[in-house]
């Protein structure tokens, strides 16, 4: 019933989940960012942060895009089988660290980034171990 | 700086825990509607209505808004792009429960995949 090829609509699907997934962590981060300088120590300054941060747009622009992301994915999932979907969708692992640093102006050092490909790997092969349950279930 | 990283990696820990949670309670509340795949879109409706009168469905709901707002926190605390990185620990919470939880079968490739990403989480720790 799952189709193992990726069509351009699938591609761009996937894409498109890719940069919305990133740009809810984005989206997320600036609204964290909105009381610069406030710390978090215990649950009352939570409460006082969590006010604050859900009154900020970035919050609600950042779950739209978790809405668009899971009406998206219920579209690639209804097209294709997991395990193709998700090492195309890991993408973002990627696309995160790199905006953090475009636009957040975070830095990477060189262990980071190995210790994100570690990352990247594992989430592949965990992904790839749905193809091998399926096929061994049937 | 290291009591820091420590209490950030819990407050990740505590998410990720929480979104596993979510998950196991989408996943009983989707398995007791003995639901076969299908595409029909008229029939995948039904099936949503179905499911959203499941109080288990919302328990899921209060643990992910629960998530969220320990992500904000954290992300209030970390860099994005370590937050980001050690939130795929939800894949070992999430291996662990299909095992005991579920009794899931958990194949050999899908444990050295949670295995590299263990170590990943190790290395952007060190870093």
């Amino acid at each position: 019933m799952f189709k193992k090829k990726v069509t351009l609509k699938i591609l761009l699907l996937l894409i498109a989940s890719d940069i919305l997934e990133t740009s809810i962590q984005f989206f997320f981060k600036k609204s964290a960012l909105a009381q610069q300088g406030f710390v978090v120590t215990d649950f009352s300054s939570a409460v006082v942060f969590l006010k604050a941060a859900f009154a900020s747009p970035f919050l609600w622009a950042g779950l739209i895009a978790v809405a668009a992301v899971f009406i998206i994915w219920s579209g690639i999932l209804s097209r294709i089988d997991l395990s193709v979907a998700v090492p195309i969708a890991s993408f973002s692992y990627i696309l995160v660290p790199l905006v953090s640093i475009i636009f957040l102006h975070e830095k990477i050092t060189a262990l980071r980034w190995m210790g994100i490909f570690f990352i990247l790997g594992g989430v592949i092969l965990v992904s790839l171990s749905s193809r091998e349950r399926s096929s061994e279930g049937k | 700086m290291k009591e820091g990283l420590l209490i950030i990696l819990s407050l990740i820990a505590l998410t990720s825990l929480c979104d596993t949670i979510n998950q196991l309670f989408l996943k009983s509340a989707v398995d007791s509607l003995n639901f076969s795949p299908s595409f029909n879109i008229i029939k995948i409706f039904k099936f949503i209505a179905r499911l959203l009168v499941k109080p288990r469905l919302w328990l899921g709901f209060v643990f992910s808004v629960i998530s969220l707002c320990i992500w904000l926190v954290v992300l209030s605390k970390a860099e994005l792009n370590f937050a980001f990185s050690a939130d795929s620990m939800h894949y070992i919470f999430i291996a662990l429960a299909s095992r005991f939880v579920l009794k899931e079968k958990v194949t050999s490739l899908r444990w050295l995949g949670t295995g590299l990403i263990v170590a990943g989480i190790v290395l952007i720790s060190l870093s």
